[in-house]
């Protein structure tokens, strides 16, 4: 009996490998998908409840997620359990690594803000002289990038300044509220921009790749899907040292298994996928895999209010809307206090307001709350974190998953371009709206922990010169030819974007590579 | 096995009961009265029972604070979400007895931070009016516990002694009393619709995933800003 060998091997079916599987399977090429959970059913798994009916009134099981601080009683369950793929850090710096293993992946769960890279971050060295410079820029990109925002249907206005590209819209040209319009112009002479949210429409509410990108990779016939199929390691040809394929391990049963590719895509999340070429023993001729791990600092920020919304007068005119403000430091000057810069929500709110707003309890919160409600104005952080080479995760060898599957060890932290970086978006926010006339409640300078904002990428960075980087310009391995990775690890530098809309263009754009040379027969 | 051995063991094996050698099967499951399947019957148009939540039919068994912690909570809940004419209180939403559990179950540095809080308000109680906390005025409570108030953002609750105690109480009085059966009940159908999510439940569960050795430590936050510089090299040398 001869094994079956699939043309090419997708490892993880969120966005990156829904989009590989969609593009690679439309050009005629076979591919067999492996995810490491199970798929989700929402009429069988999911109804609704109200917080009373459930054992902890709402709270996060005690002791569970313990890093996962988007997690609550209601989702508990879709997060990866910590204590059945647990991973090690130092105590005194501690890793929120936000984990969905369900098909699809955290494609299900995004925020689907969707924003290109511009050539400040593509070509942040050649500006600032920090780091290196990706292989490629926004104009390689933007094509891939069209497409994306076609399939994604990302809404948006052509508002965008340099730093923050404009794209392939569903025109957003609904009115500005009054308060929006107060911010608007407070902002404006301290050289702040203040541009329409992007967010992906997707399609019936969700802008995933479960119904934008594996749909289309079955319809063609060529995509096989496993579930469940936790993988352990790739395997290599004992005679050409390149991937074959890889071992995985039935979620469930335990059963391990192995299946045979030409060709390897690792798209298992930024993370993951590095954990599993540290486990192989691939590609890591640079020694460059597992480093400059780097994401995004949230947490910081403010809430305001809007005097003149208070007391029930917050009408559909004066309240309501979001907006972005891309990044504005060291564009066209240099700040002393960091490099590279932030982004903002800004979101005129006109629902209920937190009680932690307000130094009250008892009754006299219920009056402040009362008061307040439909008046709030939020500003959040999403500030750029430095790629640095020690940053960096490793294997721990002295622990394994429920599978026996050697975890991943992180070491990473934020350093002071992020504490101070987090500082100047308060300041700069708070003195914009003391200028819009607008309330300050409360206020936080301090980031969330690094993995927080479930943004993490470049841990096979990718770069022109292999004993600098993991990934060519393709995201195919310096080392292995048909070895590609194309989720959140190949990226050099992170940005103030949510990078999926980069991870969807280059996941688009190597698999079309990917296509083109096998069917020159040199991959 | 010599010859004669065999002979003497199916000698013996010969004269044994029919009942004694039965005995040595006694993991034989017993045979069903017919191939019923128990599940039969079972389809979307079975009635489900009514079932109410098991907290207002009965009592829970506070066990983790002491019976003063216990009363010195109590007391605090009470004055930071009394009943109005609006909503029910804390007391009625049983949020005492509920957080008694939480935190019984939580992390120990969670109930550390309340035990350490409930006792410092107690013994400030007793020293400044000279009575327990639990005895004393919503005025003399207000005294105590007010000054203490912060305004925060979500996930940074105030880091400074008593003020993080204070404001994580008030917060968890004030979410497990909202999201209680009898707040609830006082709401119009219309905010009690508002009030509900979609819960997930466990999605084809791993039966193997609770391992001893698969137990992951809980590091504390580390909130201060590092001395890294970023003028460093960031690349290998």
């Amino acid at each position: 009996m001869t094994t079956q060998i699939t043309d090419v091997l997708i490892i993880g079916s969120g966005h990156s490998g829904g989009m590989a599987a969609k593009t690679l399977t439309e050009k005629g090429i076979r591919c067999l998908m492996l995810n490491a959970g199970p798929i989700v059913d929402v009429t069988r798994q999911a109804q609704k409840k109200s917080p009373s009916e459930l054992p902890f009134r709402g709270f996060k099981p005690p002791g569970k997620l313990e890093h996962v601080f988007q997690a609550n009683e209601f989702n508990t369950n879709v997060w990866v359990d910590e204590t059945e793929v647990p991973y090690t850090f130092n105590p005194a710096n501690p890793y929120n690594w936000v984990r969905v293993r369900l098909f699809g992946g955290r494609s299900l769960f995004w925020s689907r803000q969707s924003f290109r890279l511009s050539d400040y971050e593509f070509k942040g060295k050649s500006h600032d002289g920090f780091g290196e410079d990706w292989p490629i820029d926004h104009a390689e990109l933007s094509p891939f990038y069209s497409r994306v925002e076609e399939i994604f249907q990302v809404a948006g206005a052509l508002d965008g300044p340099p730093q923050m590209p404009n794209g392939n819209f569903v025109l957003d040209d609904t009115p500005w509220s009054e308060s929006m319009q107060r911010f608007i112009a407070a902002a404006k002479p301290m050289g702040v921009p203040v541009c329409k949210q992007r967010r992906a429409n997707g399609r019936d509410g969700l802008a995933s790749s479960v119904n934008l990108l594996l749909p289309d990779a079955e319809r063609t016939g060529n995509l096989t899907s496993i579930q469940n199929a936790v993988v352990r390691e790739i395997t290599v040809d004992k005679n050409t040292g390149q991937p074959n394929g890889c071992r995985f391990i039935d979620r469930q049963s335990h059963r391990e298994i192995s299946v045979k590719a030409r060709v390897v895509i690792l798209a298992a999340g930024t993370l993951e996928s590095t954990r599993l070429l540290l486990n192989s023993g691939l590609a890591n001729s640079s020694g460059v895999v597992g480093h400059y791990l780097a994401d995004q600092i949230y947490g910081a920020g403010l809430v305001c209010s809007v005097p003149e919304a208070r007391g029930g007068n917050g009408r559909k005119n004066l309240m309501g809307g979001g907006a972005i403000i891309p990044r504005f430091r060291n564009i066209s000057s240099k700040s002393d206090k960091f490099l590279r810069g932030y982004a903002l929500n800004v979101t005129s709110a006109t629902g209920p307001m937190g009680a932690s707003n307000f130094a009250e309890y008892g009754e006299g919160l219920d009056r402040k709350m009362d008061e307040y409600a439909g008046s709030g104005f939020h500003m959040s952080i999403m500030g750029e974190v430095l790629a640095r080479y020690e940053n960096h995760v490793r294997i721990n060898k002295q622990k394994t998953d429920a599978w026996g599957i050697p975890v991943l060890h992180v070491e990473t932290r934020y350093s002071v371009n992020e504490f101070n970086m987090a500082a100047d978006a308060v300041d700069a926010m708070s003195e914009v709206v003391h200028n819009a006339g607008f309330e300050v409640l409360a206020q936080n300078k301090i980031p969330n922990p690094p993995g927080y904002s479930i943004h993490e990428v470049g841990t096979c960075r990718m770069g022109e010169d292999p004993k600098k980087s993991v990934l060519n310009r393709w995201s195919q391995s310096h080392d292995h030819k048909n070895l590609w990775v194309v989720d959140g690890a190949g990226f050099t530098s992170t940005g103030w974007q949510n990078p999926t809309m980069t991870i969807l263009a280059l996941s688009m754009r190597a698999s079309e590579r990917l296509a083109d040379e096998m069917k020159k027969g040199s991959v | 096995m010599e010859r004669r051995e065999f002979l003497r063991a199916m000698a013996v094996l010969a004269a044994t009961p029919k009942w004694l050698l039965a005995q040595q099967n006694t993991n034989a499951a017993p045979a069903l009265p017919a191939p019923v399947p128990w599940t039969l019957g079972l389809n979307p148009r079975t009635p489900l029972p009514h079932t109410m939540i098991a907290d207002t039919a009965g009592e829970t068994i506070a066990s983790f604070f002491s019976r003063v912690q216990f009363g010195t909570l109590s007391r605090l809940a009470d004055a930071m979400l009394p009943r109005t004419a609006d909503h029910p209180g804390a007391l009625e939403a049983k949020t005492p007895q509920f957080i008694d559990f939480l935190i019984g179950k939580s992390p120990a540095v969670r109930g550390s931070l309340y035990i350490k809080g409930l006792n410092w308000l107690d013994a400030h109680a007793r020293q400044d009016y000279k009575k327990p906390f639990a005895q004393i005025k919503t005025a003399q409570v207000d005294a105590l516990v007010k000054p203490w108030l912060r305004t925060w953002m979500t996930d940074h609750p105030p880091t400074q002694t008593h003020a993080d105690f204070i404001n994580i109480a008030h917060a968890d009085i004030r979410t497990a009393t909202v999201n209680s059966q009898v707040w609830f009940d006082t709401l119009d159908p219309g905010r009690q619709e508002g009030t509900t999510q979609l819960y997930w439940s466990p999605i084809e569960p791993d039966i193997y995933a609770e391992r001893p050795t698969s137990v992951h430590t809980r590091p504390t936050q580390n909130i201060t800003p590092p001395p890294a510089s970023h003028e460093r090299r960031s690349y290998p040398k």
